[in-house]
């Protein structure tokens, strides 16, 4: 199934980066199975992620992105002559140990979430490490942060996630435990149970948000968030009467993965196209978002289109529910869009898009706090003005 | 010494029939009830702490179903576990400074060292520290207790010494139940009092020569009005009457036997009269967590009035007025239907009334509150200072405990 969905973003790729061939004759070939393989060889020969595509929304295409006929049919009939094996978790003994290789491998499974992985891969790091004392730990333990962090900068929950388990070895050194065995193990054991915590996260999250979905009432939500799916996965199992209005979520069409997961639990879920928020918030009565990064301002990173509907809502006066873990706090105070660092990905606009033309390619906005009304944490309801708050107390 | 159950069936008779008015007088009646459910309540030599917690989480449950409106009183009762929860880890602070002592002093002794191999008194300090503050970043990867307490340290020793630990247990035990009880007669005194600390800042916020606009009757704004008087302010007050109910017209009354120039107006003549007015200093019935208030009815005009014309809205509220519930859909959730005959005189309109024959077409709504959101209010007075709206969380962390914002025992599915 992963080998599927990676055709089909290369092929994504490729429309991209082509938009000029206007031959029959060429597009033919450039469609065709083979040529499909053979680029895909090439893709996999030289071994390194494409420095304009982020890694954190290229794998979240690959969780959350649709198949349509058209590119089901081709990549069948390229797996079909030579099946590929699948990627090992376990890392190859004979090469050596790398940080990046083990984030890679906890990243791939799609209900983990980045700081979870990154979390894992540090504890690998524990796990592997030579050290004797707390201090030479700590300092490998803060290269392997530095250089996960470096792989991927536009991922703010890799960052985030990072951070808290750096600032959480700090705290570990400082209660100077007696022996060094029993800190280090200590270390790896709340490590493998940060999943465990994430995931109970959700639970605290869709327990609090029970009291905000009322019967009769309509919820939009944008972009397919797990802890989003959560709550309302929760009030539809409490027997709750509601409707849910879901953005299509363009160009990864996420609101369609929603739609589906929805409609399995008997949800009423109407589709909109992007453009359709403002025609249908008169019947909205919540506005209910993921984050990717909560900033220190109290606003959000997520998904492109999160802005715009929060504008829409706020001035209409729809509340704009938040929900997100608290590991996604971030030490950034953005002002304004371009503040954040650029996270790219490819756009398919289904035909060839003329080379003069310049195409926004970011794949996610900044909403400033005063847009949103409250905050779904696995730390409690909270206001955007607590957020700075909760990280003074962490990095004091 | 009457029973406990007697003491809260009155109680809930009392707040069945409204006969405790206000918030303030609901949360002393509150307290001192649950202080006696405290203080005939038997604890053990373990768990004390929870014994009473349970205790009054039982108690609690009973109360606040009678009247969800009185905000008060779920107030005082999560005070209250928060001060249970406070006084227990005192004293588990102070013993296990006393066994690090203990554990310092035995030098020869090696097989109680290897009992604790990996734990040290400042870790278990640590641990007893995180279990008081609410859950925040710090504490996401740390181990989570579920008991309410941290564990007891095993004794250790002779006989001798293990008798001395029981009678440590034992005094242990009657001095956490005698801590609660005078942490609560301390907020019962905070309750009482918080009208003259309120008071006491009213200079600071008014000026010679201003005026002041009010909406009803409120004792704490009618301590803080006359505290400006006191010391020789020179200021106008203008008070709407406050429909059906016209407790404006009894303020009035009071301001001005106090001396104060007073002048009375209509409801409806609110945005006739703001233009002219320099603050509006209002009461509260309940501050919500994202610092929304819920006012008696027809503040929320007042505060949109207040804003059209820039003009301060400072809402008084003492520290019991706080809640830590978050308004969801506060227009249907979070208002009280009053009587219809504060509004019609039943004589003249019973033929009419659908509710008196079942063919009338009159249908009377008599609401008795209003919300008001957050960004109206310009700043809130309690008893510890002047407030911003989004710093109340801060002072519900303060005065809450997490684990007790849902009192009940099981969440209720469903709405």
């Amino acid at each position: 199934m992963y080998l599927l969905l990676t055709l089909i973003i290369f092929s994504r790729l490729l429309n991209s980066k082509t938009p000029g061939e206007g031959e029959g004759r060429s597009e033919m070939w450039w469609r065709s199975a083979s040529f499909i393989m053979d680029r895909q060889q090439q893709q996999n020969q030289g071994d390194s992620s494409n420095p304009n595509i982020s890694a954190y929304y290229e794998t979240r295409a690959a969780h959350h992105g649709v198949v349509t006929s058209d590119w089901l049919a081709q990549a069948q009939a390229a797996i079909g002559p030579e099946p590929q094996p699948q990627p090992q978790l376990s890392p190859d003994p004979d090469k050596p140990f790398s940080v990046i290789d083990q984030f890679n491998s906890w990243r791939k499974q799609p209900h983990l979430a980045e700081a979870v992985a990154a979390i894992r891969a540090l504890a690998a790091v524990i796990r592997s490490s030579q050290a004797t004392t707390m201090m030479q730990l700590e300092i490998e333990l803060k290269k392997a942060s530095d250089s996960l962090k470096s792989w991927d900068t536009s991922s703010i929950s890799l960052t985030a996630g990072c951070d808290l388990f750096m600032r959480y070895v700090t705290r570990t050194s400082a209660l100077e435990y007696e022996d060094f065995n029993s800190a280090k193990s200590r270390l790896i054991e709340r490590a493998e149970k940060f999943g465990e915590i994430s995931y109970k996260a959700r639970k605290v999250i869709a327990m609090l948000s029970q009291d905000f979905i009322f019967d009769g009432c309509t919820i939009l939500v944008h972009g397919f968030s797990r802890v989003v799916f959560e709550v309302l996965k929760l009030a539809a199992q409490n027997n709750k009467l509601f409707r849910v209005f879901c953005t299509e979520g363009r160009p990864d069409r996420t609101g369609l993965r929603l739609s589906n997961e929805l409609a399995k639990l008997d949800v009423p879920v109407k589709l909109l196209i992007d453009s359709a928020v403002a025609y249908t918030m008169d019947e909205v009565d919540m506005v209910f978002v993921g984050a990717d990064g909560v900033v220190e301002s109290g606003g959000i990173i997520n998904m492109m289109g999160t802005y715009q509907i929060a504008l829409v809502a706020h001035s209409m006066n729809k509340p704009v529910y938040v929900a997100a873990e608290s590991y996604k706090f971030a030490r950034l105070y953005p002002l304004d869009q371009k503040d954040l660092a650029p996270a790219l990905r490819p756009i398919d606009f289904g035909v060839p898009i003329p080379s003069k033309v310049e195409v926004e390619r970011s794949a996610r906005d900044y909403t400033p706090p005063q847009y949103l009304t409250l905050l779904f944490t696995d730390l409690g309801v909270l206001t955007p003005s607590v957020v700075s708050d909760e990280l003074i107390q962490l990095y004091l | 010494m009457p029973d406990v159950q007697a003491l809260v069936n009155d109680f809930v008779n009392l707040l069945k029939k409204r006969r405790i008015e206000g918030s303030q007088a609901t949360a002393k009646q509150t307290a001192v009830l649950l202080r006696s459910v405290i203080s005939q309540q038997r604890v053990p030599h373990t768990n004390q702490a929870t014994v009473l917690i349970n205790a009054v989480r039982a108690v609690g449950e009973q109360i606040i179903d009678v009247n969800p409106i009185e905000l008060a009183v779920g107030n005082i009762v999560r005070r209250v576990l928060h001060i249970i929860r406070e006084e227990d880890l005192s004293l588990v602070t102070d013993a296990v400074a006393g066994f690090g002592m203990f554990a310092g002093s035995d030098d020869e002794d090696d097989v109680e060292r290897d009992d604790y191999p990996a734990l040290s008194a400042a870790s278990v300090a640590a641990a007893a520290r995180s279990t008081s503050r609410p859950p925040s970043l710090q504490t996401l990867l740390e181990d989570v207790t579920d008991s309410a307490v941290v564990p007891p340290t095993p004794s250790s020793g002779g006989d001798s010494e293990g008798i001395s630990r029981t009678l440590e247990k034992g005094s242990s035990g009657r001095k956490l139940k005698h801590d609660v009880i005078e942490a609560v007669n301390e907020l019962i005194q905070d309750i009482t009092s918080c009208h003259e600390q309120i008071a006491e800042q009213a200079v600071e916020h008014i000026h010679q020569n201003e005026v002041i606009l009010t909406l009803g009757s409120s004792k704490t704004v009618l301590e803080f009005l006359c505290a400006a008087k006191e010391k020789k302010r020179s200021f106008k007050v203008v008070v709407a009457e406050g429909a059906p109910r016209y407790q404006g017209q009894v303020l009035a009354k009071e301001l001005a036997a106090r001396g104060i120039q007073t002048t009375v107006i209509a409801d409806s003549a609110t945005f006739a009269m703001i233009s002219q007015v320099n603050m509006v200093i209002v009461g509260a019935h309940a501050v919500m967590a994202n610092g929304g208030v819920i006012a008696p009815i027809g503040l929320h005009m007042v505060a949109l009035a207040a804003q059209r014309h820039a003009v301060p809205f400072v809402v008084l509220a003492g520290s019991h007025k706080l809640c830590p519930l978050y308004p969801h859909n506060p227009q249907v959730l979070l208002t009280e239907l009053r009587s219809p005959s504060e509004l019609l005189d039943f004589g003249e309109f019973s033929d009419l009334m659908d509710s008196a024959t079942g063919s009338g077409s009159l249908h009377v709504v008599n609401p008795a509150f209003d919300y008001v959101p957050p960004n109206l209010v310009s700043l809130f007075i309690t008893d510890t200072g002047g407030h911003n709206p989004s710093y109340m969380y801060r002072l519900i962390a303060d005065y809450y405990s997490a684990d007790d914002l849902v009192v009940k025992q099981r969440p209720t599915t469903g709405s």
